[in-house]
């Protein structure tokens, strides 16, 4: 029985205004070309400058990642010749990574198990490129835009381990406000390495390079080590090379065997002096940090929302950040849960917009939970009203009035559709009697459909129960 | 000990400075190289009284810029230096293992 | 000939304040001696009618700036927008930068007249400026001898009194040495004090940009101008900028000097080793205390350069690929070609020798055994010179071990660009000012010149040191007396 041994490498790009180090805009989708200046393009003569966002981000998830912070750092250069690479060096940090010896915990079949990362580093994205035919075309955009390489040690054991592992830095990322962390849109990078062997001294490892999903990882990690397995049960040997993985064949592809040591010629940067990061600033990191995804899920569950759903609205940063608005409150959190979760999240999606780029502020929200909860609007009028709450800044009963909705509360106007129904439906009556109680269900379906969803549920149930038991 | 490099040694390091040599260059710079090899090697004599390194002989730490954005380039001021562009982008020969 | 450009910053500001003369006096003045003297070869580039074009537009500008109207002459490694700028290389023979670098900046917003680009060691490689790809240029004092380098196309250009103002750079000397072959004064800052950005790296932990001109006094002013904190320059000093002149004039007694005694060495010719034992003669009859000293690891500055100005370079110059500008192969076979055959074409002799050798001493196990230990040796050095100015407020010895020597010589050998340097490269190690100021002349009157190392950001003591030796000597340093 072989065991897997996996360790992974993320880049994740950093949420800033500007690039690392020149001040020209961090954003690459645009016309290319567009957002480059002579830094950038390193431009015989230019020096680097280093940006103060990029120092709190990494420093930010450094501290979340529970590493030792190395608080007089330099900068190092990484030299090689690629045409994505403007200056033939990228400035990284080899010899004083800002982060170092930390560790992440994960929760894979109901374990916790901790993974130890090897370091945290800073450093530069390089151009992206275009390939047609004979030819590629460089875009600098994404030139010099501010990433973090996250390396964990190989403590990872299986494909489930490894997915976990990414979910939880991707989790952690993004409520972080570190990253958008979008592996399909490359602003988050995972670079795998896998060997097996039957026993305690490790494979020959093979990398494979930018996977494009979490789930990918998983697949591409069990087509790895089953070639690999195959290789070997066949008295073959794995070659140390990287590789790409082909989702649609499934299959793990060979891009170059590794030469023995690859020679970066590392050296300090020169043009960038030490980074001294003093408590001060390692104080105010850690206290910008926002409540993280584990303590809110910790949080939802004990305020009775389930599981599952904590775990769907911690997906939707958005959402989780709406409802916290509310943990302080004492509307209903689950009925306002399933009210994000569903109808409003169905809305949101649709649309393509936040909830906080609606006109459902706060009060609103409250208001519409509230009523709900005590039964003076039902479901279905939510749903009527829904379009109107996010997008006309009418309080909640002017929007219901205005739709037209009346919601019959009052005891004695019910009290005559609740008779009238009861006697134009007898069978049902008498099924009631004889123990048939889903026949009350029917019964107030009658009565809803009779006052077109106006009648408050609550009070009908009520007045309902009381009659059939004279 | 040879006064010169071998021609496999000459092109390797001329590989990782990614420059081509004349056959001409190789063969005078054979020498030239190990003259200077052999030079620097008078590093590994000296005794250190300290490990402590000088990257950059300043006692300035870094200041850090604000996350302000400023001026960028036109991609026609880029291109108007740029040996070979295609539009806005900067066209090389395919990359190979990408 | 008008003889405007014999006098100094300050007579000539007086005269344009006066309106005795227009700035275009000047800049005509100065094409006319250029090119009565192109056999120099000073300049690579020459902005003729943009330096008209300025000078007119000057007639209308306010004379607010001490500067302003004064021609000056730039080294061709330090970027301007516009203007050709070629490091002396094929690789950049046809590059029109698109910025300014700072000092660039703060010379046209100070309304000086850039008149060209002048010659220089392509990158800067070099002790004799014959590595340039445009031909050395030729000492003024004999045009068979070299003008020293890299800085020198600046060096003969104000020793010729072409333009009498210029900027070269320095990372092993190559201010220091030029200034000494030509008789002139020039200074390389303490590393930090100029900004760097636009000028094309070397050795970015040893470059330095600086003054060079015929007298302490208008070197003084022109460092005023371009020192100072530049925000895009993250090694530029914070230090408030000194006024260099405050010292000027002040007498010297009492001032403690050393002389590192390796500078006084063998490895000294007699006729420069003699003619620095007569200022140390007339300093101490002047009240000055001299002592002989001893600096650690200075004998071994050398290799600790070609380490790392080696090592640094090889890196620094990768970003000349034929992708984003310069020079670039044409119809390459493939992405490989493309960077050979362009590094390979586009660099000349001794800077490929570097980049190659550089790139060995970084490669696998090399970077930690040369570079790692070169910067704690150097540490050790720094460490000894700045423990040497706890004691003393300066330290002298020769710029360079011999006056100029013959064009052509010495080519083939890549140690003696080196070892021209001997002298010189100590101060960069250290990140100190050096500065250079003509003490007399060897045999066939060629000059020789005093290295003045300060305490870091103490160049005011230095001026006060070379104005009072200026004064003293009163050398006539015209190369051309004779024949004119």
């Amino acid at each position: 029985m072989y065991t897997k041994t996996i360790g992974i490498e993320i880049h994740v790009e950093l949420k800033t205004n500007t690039k690392i180090y020149s001040n020209s805009i961090n954003g690459y989708g645009k016309t290319a070309n567009s957002n480059v200046n002579v830094v950038d393009l390193g431009y015989p003569g230019t020096l680097p400058t280093l940006n103060d966002a990029v120092i709190r981000t990494a420093l930010k998830a450094a501290i979340i990642l529970n590493c030792d912070i190395n608080k007089r750092m330099h900068f190092d250069r990484k030299n090689y010749f690629y045409p994505d690479l403007p200056k033939g060096y990228q400035i990284t940090q080899a010899e004083t990574p800002i982060g170092v010896n930390g560790y992440v915990d994960i929760d894979v079949n109901g374990e916790t198990k901790r993974i130890r990362i090897h370091d945290i580093h800073i450093e530069e994205d390089t151009c992206k490129s275009i390939h047609y035919k004979h030819h590629s075309f460089l875009d600098f955009n994404r030139a010099g835009v501010p990433l973090v390489e996250i390396v964990t040690e190989a403590d990872m054991h299986s494909a489930e381990e490894a997915m976990a592992y990414v979910e939880k830095l991707r989790e952690l990322f993004l409520y972080a406000d570190i990253s958008d962390c979008k592996i399909e849109e490359g602003s988050m990078r995972c670079d795998v390495n896998i060997s097996i062997s039957k026993t305690d001294e490790l494979g020959v490892r093979a990398e494979i390079k930018n996977i494009g999903s979490i789930s990918s990882v998983g697949k591409a990690i069990n087509r790895e080590a089953a070639r690999q397995e195959e290789l070997l049960e066949n008295g073959k040997e794995v070659t140390f090379a990287t590789y790409r993985y082909d989702e649609k064949k499934d299959e793990t592809i060979m891009m170059r065997v590794k030469e023995a040591g690859n020679d970066y010629r590392y050296f300090p940067e020169p043009d960038i002096p030490f980074v001294e990061l003093d408590d001060e600033i390692i104080k105010e990191v850690t206290e910008s940090i926002p409540m993280l995804a584990s303590e809110r899920r910790k949080i939802y569950v004990q305020r009775g929302i389930s599981e599952l759903n904590a775990n769907k609205i911690i997906q939707n940063r958005d959402i989780s950040d709406y409802l916290n608005n509310f943990l302080d409150t004492d509307i209903n959190l689950v009925q306002a849960s399933n009210l994000l979760l569903g109808d409003i999240s169905a809305y949101l999606n649709k649309e393509e917009k936040s909830i906080f780029n609606t006109k459902l502020d706060t009060n609103k929200f409250i208001d519409v939970v509230n009523k709900l909860d005590k039964g003076e609007i039902n479901s279905k009028v939510f749903k009527d009203i829904l379009v109107d709450l996010m997008e006309k800044e009418d309080s909640v009963d002017e929007i219901i009035s205005s739709k037209g909705i009346k919601i019959i509360s009052d005891p004695e106007e019910l009290k005559k559709i609740v008779l009238t129904i009861l006697e134009n439906n007898q069978n049902s009556v008498n099924d009631y009697k004889n123990g048939n109680e889903r026949a009350i269900k029917f019964l107030m379906g009658q009565i809803m459909k009779e006052t077109k969803g106006s009648a408050n549920p609550e009070l009908v149930n009520k007045l309902l129960e009381e009659e059939l038991k004279k | 000990m040879s006064d010169s490099l071998t021609r496999e040694e000459v092109l390797h390091v001329a590989r990782l400075a990614r420059i081509k040599l004349t056959e001409e260059e190789i063969e005078k710079y054979s020498h030239q190289l190990k003259t200077l090899m052999d030079d620097v090697d008078k590093i590994k004599e000296v005794k250190l009284n300290s490990e402590e390194r000088v990257i950059t002989p300043t006692e300035e730490v870094t200041v850090c810029r604000e996350d302000v954005a400023g001026e960028m380039l036109d991609p026609e001021e880029i291109m108007i230096n740029v040996p070979n562009s295609n539009g806005n982008f900067v066209e090389v020969p395919v990359m190979i293992d990408e | 000939m008008s003889k405007y450009l014999d006098l100094g910053i300050k007579e000539l500001h007086n005269k344009l304040v006066n309106k005795e003369i227009k700035p275009k006096d000047l800049v005509l003045e100065a094409f006319e001696r250029i090119e009565a003297n192109q056999d120099l070869n000073a300049f690579i580039t020459l902005d003729k009618e943009g330096a008209i074009k300025r000078a007119e537009e000057l007639e209308n500008v306010e004379s607010d700036s001490l500067y302003y109207g004064i021609p000056i002459a730039i080294k061709d490694n330090i970027v301007t927008k516009g203007l050709r700028t070629t490091c002396a290389s094929h690789i950049l023979d046809n590059f029109y930068p698109i910025y300014d670098a700072t000092i660039i900046e703060t010379i046209k917003n100070n309304n000086m007249i850039i008149i060209g680009k002048t010659n220089m060691d392509e990158f800067a490689m070099g002790s004799t400026s014959q590595t340039s790809y445009f031909g050395a240029p030729k000492n003024p004092w004999n045009k068979t001898k070299v003008s020293g380098g890299s800085s020198g196309g600046s060096a003969v250009c104000v020793s010729a009194g072409l333009v009498p103002f210029a900027l070269g750079s320095d990372t092993g000397g190559s201010i220091r040495q030029p200034s000494s072959y030509c008789g002139i004064v020039g200074m390389k800052p303490t590393y930090g004090r100029v900004s760097r950005y636009g000028l094309i790296a070397f050795g970015s932990s040893l470059d330095q940009i600086g003054p060079m001109t015929k007298t302490v006094y208008d070197n003084a002013l022109l460092l005023n101008l371009i020192s100072g904190h530049d925000d895009k320059d993250l090694t530029s000093s914070r230090k408030p900028v000194d006024d260099y002149t405050r010292l000027i004039g002040k007498p010297i007694d009492g001032l403690k000097i050393g002389v590192p005694k390796f500078f006084m060495s063998e490895i000294v010719s007699d006729e420069v080793k003699s003619k620095v034992e007569e200022i140390i003669k007339l300093l101490e009859d002047n009240g000055a205390q001299i002592e002989y000293i001893d600096i650690d690891y200075i004998e071994n500055a050398v290799t600790l350069y070609q380490i790392i100005a080696m090592g640094e370079a090889s890196s620094n110059l990768a970003r000349f690929d034929g992708i984003k500008y310069g020079f670039s192969k044409k119809d390459p076979e493939g992405i490989d070609d493309l960077y050979e055959s362009t590094r390979g074409e586009g660099f000349g002799e001794e800077v490929k020798r570097r980049i190659m050798v550089g790139s060995y001493l970084l490669s696998g196990d090399n970077a930690k055994i040369y570079y790692n230990k070169a910067l704690q040796i150097r540490n050790g050095i720094r460490e000894s010179f700045l423990k040497a100015f706890e004691k003393y407020d300066l330290i002298i010895g020769p710029n360079a071990t011999t006056t100029a020597y013959n064009l052509g010589e010495g080519l083939d050998d890549p140690l003696k660009t080196f070892l021209d340097d001997i002298l010189v490269i100590p101060v960069n190690m250290a990140g100190l000012p050096g500065m250079n100021v003509p003490i007399g002349f060897g045999k066939d009157k060629l000059p020789i010149g005093l290295q003045i190392i300060g305490d870091e950001f103490e160049e005011a003591k230095m001026y006060q040191l070379a104005s009072f030796i200026e004064e003293k000597l009163n050398l006539d340093l015209d190369p051309f007396k004779e024949v004119k």
